[in-house]
Order: C-alpha cells, then structure tokens, then sequence
C-alpha cells in the first residue's frame, strides 16, 4: 500500500486562488520525499489537504489507504505533524508540553514522560526541558516541534520547513535524525521545504513545485537525466586552446559535457595543445540547478501562453 | 478516549489556575457577591431601627410578610433561601465565561489550535472538551463560594441572633441541577461562539451581548419559580438540563477544521 496518493488534486480557496493545481503523486512507505518550491508554490496547502484541514476542492486523496477529508482522526493517529503554525504552550515546560501531546494521542503519562525524555535528549533538548516554553529559542521550539510530531510513534511525517530558524549544527542534527527515522523505522517522510541544498541532502525523491503545480518528480537522477542533463567541468589549468572553455578566474576554466567518458578525450586534446592541468572535476547539475531550470521553462512556457492568448 | 479528552481537560483548567492573579479575581467576585451582600443584610437587619417607615415598607415587599409575623430570623432566612441561590445561577457563568471564551479562539492567537486539532479526536470531542472544562472550573468555584458563603452566614447569624439557620432543599435543586443545567448551556454557547470568533475580544463581547441577557432572561424566570415550589424548581431544572445537553450533542455537526482555522 502506497503511504500517501493524491490523484489530481486540487484546492481553489475563497475567493479564487488557486494553491494547488491537479497534483497526482505517490509515496511508498518509508521514503523520505521531497516537496519543493518557493513560498506560496501550495506546500503547506498539501499538507493540510493530506491532514484533512482542508477538502480537495477537485481530486482524491488518500493516507494509508484512509481518506483524510472523510476520516481525519484516523490519519491524524499516523501521523505526526511540523508546521509553522502548528505552536504549542508557553505556559508549559518542554516536558509538559510533551506529556500532553502524548496523553492526547493515548499515551499514558508515564509512557508519555519516558518517551518525552528520550526524545528531548535526542534532539539537544535535555537541559531545556524543564523550562516554559516562553523561554525557548526559535530554534529550541522546532526541535520541540520535531519531537513532538515523534511522540507517538507515527508512521508518516509532514514537516514544513522543519530546519528554518536552525543553526547549521542543529539543522544536520534534524537531518540525520530524519534519516535515522526513515532507514532504521520504516518512517515516510513527507518533507516541504524551499531549501534546496538541505532537501538534497535527506530525501530519497523529490517533487518540484511553482504556483500549485507540480513541475517534475522523481530521483535526483531520474531528474537530471529528464530535465538538465551534462555535467559541468571545471579546470584549473595554464595555455588552455582559445576557446576551448570559458574562463571564470585567471587559471579557472569551466566548460559543460554530455558524460564522463568526454573527460579524457579533453585532457588529451589539452595536454596536445601544450597546455598544463593543475586540476580538474566534474559537477553534476544539482537540485538547485534543476528546479531553476523547471522554473525557467514553466515561466517562459506561461509567458508563451499568455502572449498567444 | 477518555483520558484524551481527560488531557484536554487538565490542560485547559492548567492554563487558568497557573495564572494566579486570574484565578484570585476569578474566585474573589464570587466570594465577594456571596459573604459580602448576605453579611450586609446581617448588619442591616440586625442594627438598622426595625421601626423606621422605610424599613417596613421593605418589609411588606417580602413574600412571607403576610404569613407570619417578620422576625429577624426570617428576613435571614429569606436572604438565605430566596435571595443568595440567584447569586448560584449566575456565579458559574460568570466564573467560566471567561474560560469559555478564549477556549478555541485563544488557542488559535496563541497558534496552538491547529496543533491540537492534528490529535486524533474529532472536532466533537474536542468542543466537548473545552466545554467540560470551563463547566468544572465553574462548579469548582460554585462550590467553594457555597462552602465558604455557608461558613460566614452561619457565623454571622449564630454571633448576632444565637440560631443557625440551615439551607432549605431547594438548594440541593439549585447547586446540583439548575445551575449546572443552566451555566452549561451557557457555557456550550460560548464556547460555540469562541470557535466562530476572529479575536478573544470578539469572543468575550458575544458572551456578553449575546449570552448574558438570554441567561440573564432564564434566571430571572427562576426568581419567581424559587419562590413559589420545589417540585415546580425540579421540572425547570430538569427541562434546562436536557436543553443543555442537547445542545451540547448539537453543536459543532456542522464545524470544519477549515471553518476553525480561517
């Protein structure tokens, strides 16, 4: 059973906007899947509709199997949630705060305290927890998020920019936590961010949003190979052949190739002309590249749009 | 399900009894309506020339002046039985009105509404939450109010007239039926009115706009009822409180997640 489907999903709100726009996706258990795009590409809407906050205005949904519009409290019991509207209580200590999300979810408190704990020390929150949580740190109120959505054991995950306002070390800390989660749980991992190095480095597979609409998915490979596919070769090197490459600093040259199998044809052809390399390396496209040239295409294929109409 | 909604509960009695300030205010008008204004009477009652026009005049206003002859026994008496169990109608609404309000609203200000809606209890089950909540800290400060209204006006009576006058029954009708009946029906449309509500303002001025005077509208019709017989007192009681519980199953059928969170 997929863990979640969406089968042309789309949310129009009052008043006309359109934040999603007919989003098929499939996510197997225990995948770690990326969902890109910049601020207002309809992420956090996705996780409402996923949730069972928000009814599919066109299209199904499912989570395991359970419809969330039809039976949220059932979805709600597998998953866990981080968003950045979704706060707990300043009056509250961490623990306490914990405690009661577990009590909410049918832990008993003294489950609910161990578990608490433990989650508190994984996540560098131990000397904090008894303290208010109005005293908290932004980023000390993510963790907490995290540990939070964990409390129940949840067998999906729907993070929302779940390293905004992290320091780098703490952001790796999530990171590898959400990977542990992922490799050593089975957890699936539904994770919304416009960070694309951060993405890059935890998910397994990726699903590229602009303006409700999602623009590719697949691998990381799977996308290179569709959307931007070459490397990029960067040399440092002395009396290059003119024109050979493009020069970026003063013995820094770089030029694009299909595949590696080009590169020792170039070194010869290099070394033939009596020029000296010092160093050489290939770079695959990243995320980054790739969502900028989806976004590219999908701007100018709209701007084309508009002019024919 | 119990103890989840049980959570809900302790939290939402937490967030006011940790607020000590809150809750002495909160429990310091009831007092003060109930030892202050029956202690007044004493006073009055016991030092005010009984001869005096004014005097009498009140007194042949009173229900029993025509049936027997009026002592200061029984104008405390009357105090006691006719007059103070009003006071128990409306304190339990007055203590959780403002509980109530900020039940859903306020979390949605504090950004922990959504939280707690992503818990695996339906929107029933956390209206009723809520609304348990703010109807036991009602009923808490009912009862302190009582115990420590009873303690004064005993002493006070006993100091200055040498008797203990007891409670009649129909105060067992007020504090166990009437005034749960009619402070959770007050508190259920409160509450209502709180998961509508764009601000804890708007909320507290709904409650008092809008709930105060239909309340207000109820007790005054009990004012007559506890005067003239229990059985009658029953009835209404009963009435009220199958109102409010139907009320309570009623509300929220028609709430969406989307509708709390706008």
């Amino acid at each position: 059973m997929n863990a979640v489907t969406m089968n042309f999903l789309s949310k129009i709100y009052t008043g006309g906007k359109k934040a999603v726009d007919s989003v098929s996706l499939s996510l197997s258990q225990g995948e770690v899947f990326g969902f890109l795009g910049p601020n207002g590409a309809g992420k956090t809407t996705t996780v409402k509709l996923l949730n069972g906050m928000l009814s599919p205005t066109e299209g199904n949904v499912s989570v395991f199997g359970i419809n969330p519009s039809e039976n949220p409290e059932k979805v709600h019991a597998l998953s866990g949630v981080v968003t950045e509207h979704a706060q707990m209580y300043d009056n509250l200590t961490g623990i306490q705060n914990l405690v009661f999300y577990g009590s909410v979810f049918g832990l008993s408190k003294n489950d609910s305290e161990k578990r608490g704990v433990k989650l508190l020390e994984q996540l560098e929150l131990g000397d904090a927890k008894d303290r208010k949580l109005a005293a908290y740190s932004t980023g000390m109120r993510q963790r907490l998020s995290l540990a939070r959505a964990l409390m129940h054991q949840p067998q999906i995950l729907f993070l929302d920019e779940p390293t905004s306002g992290l320091d780098p070390e703490s952001a790796q800390n999530v990171n590898s936590m959400i990977r542990r989660l992922a490799v050593e749980n089975g957890i699936t991992v539904f994770l919304c961010t416009h960070q694309l190095r951060y993405a890059q480095e935890v998910c397994t597979r990726y699903g590229l949003m602009a303006e409700g609409r999602l623009l590719a998915e697949g691998t990381l490979d799977a996308l290179r190979n569709r959307i931007c596919s070459g490397m990029t070769v960067k040399l440092k090197a002395k009396n290059l052949p003119e024109g050979l490459c493009r020069q970026t600093g003063e013995f820094t040259f770089e030029l694009p190739l299909q595949s590696e199998e080009e590169i020792p044809q170039l070194v010869r052809r290099i070394t033939d002309a009596g020029g000296q390399i010092y160093h050489i390396s290939a770079e695959l496209p990243s995320l980054e590249d790739i969502y900028f040239t989806l976004t590219e295409n999908f701007k100018s294929r709209e701007t084309g749009k508009e002019v024919s109409i | 399900m119990k103890n989840q909604i049980t959570a809900i509960i302790k939290k939402d009695i937490r967030g006011i009894t940790s607020n000590h300030r809150m809750f002495v205010t909160l429990l310091a008008v009831p007092i003060v309506l109930t030892v202050v204004v029956p202690t007044m009477f004493i006073l009055i009652v016991r030092f005010a020339p009984s001869e005096s026009a004014d005097f009498q005049k009140l007194i042949a206003m009173l229900p029993m002046a025509s049936q027997e002859e009026v002592s200061s026994e029984s104008i405390v008496r009357l105090v006691l039985n006719y007059m103070l169990p009003i006071f128990f109608m409306l304190i339990p609404i007055m203590a959780a009105s403002v509980m109530a309000a900020c039940s859903f609203v306020g979390e949605k200000e504090k950004r922990t509404l959504e939280t707690l809606l992503y818990c695996p209890l339906s929107l029933k089950q956390i209206f009723r939450a809520k609304v348990l909540a703010a109807f036991l800290l009602s009923m808490f400060v009912s009862a302190i109010s009582f115990v420590v209204m009873l303690i004064v006006l005993e002493a006070e009576t006993c100091l200055f007239t040498g008797f203990f006058i007891l409670p009649d029954a129909k105060w067992l009708l007020v504090l166990l039926l009437v005034a749960p009946a009619i402070s959770l029906i007050a508190i259920t449309l409160i509450v209502k009115a709180s998961a509508k509500a764009q601000s804890v303002e708007d909320a507290q001025q709904g409650a008092v706009f809008l709930i105060f005077p239909i309340i207000m509208l109820l007790v005054g019709q009990f004012t007559g009822v506890l005067l003239i017989n229990a059985w009658v007192l029953l009835a209404l009681g009963i009435v009220c409180a199958f109102l409010a519980i139907l009320l309570l199953k009623q509300s929220m059928s028609h709430f969406k997640y989307e509708t709390l969170l706008k």
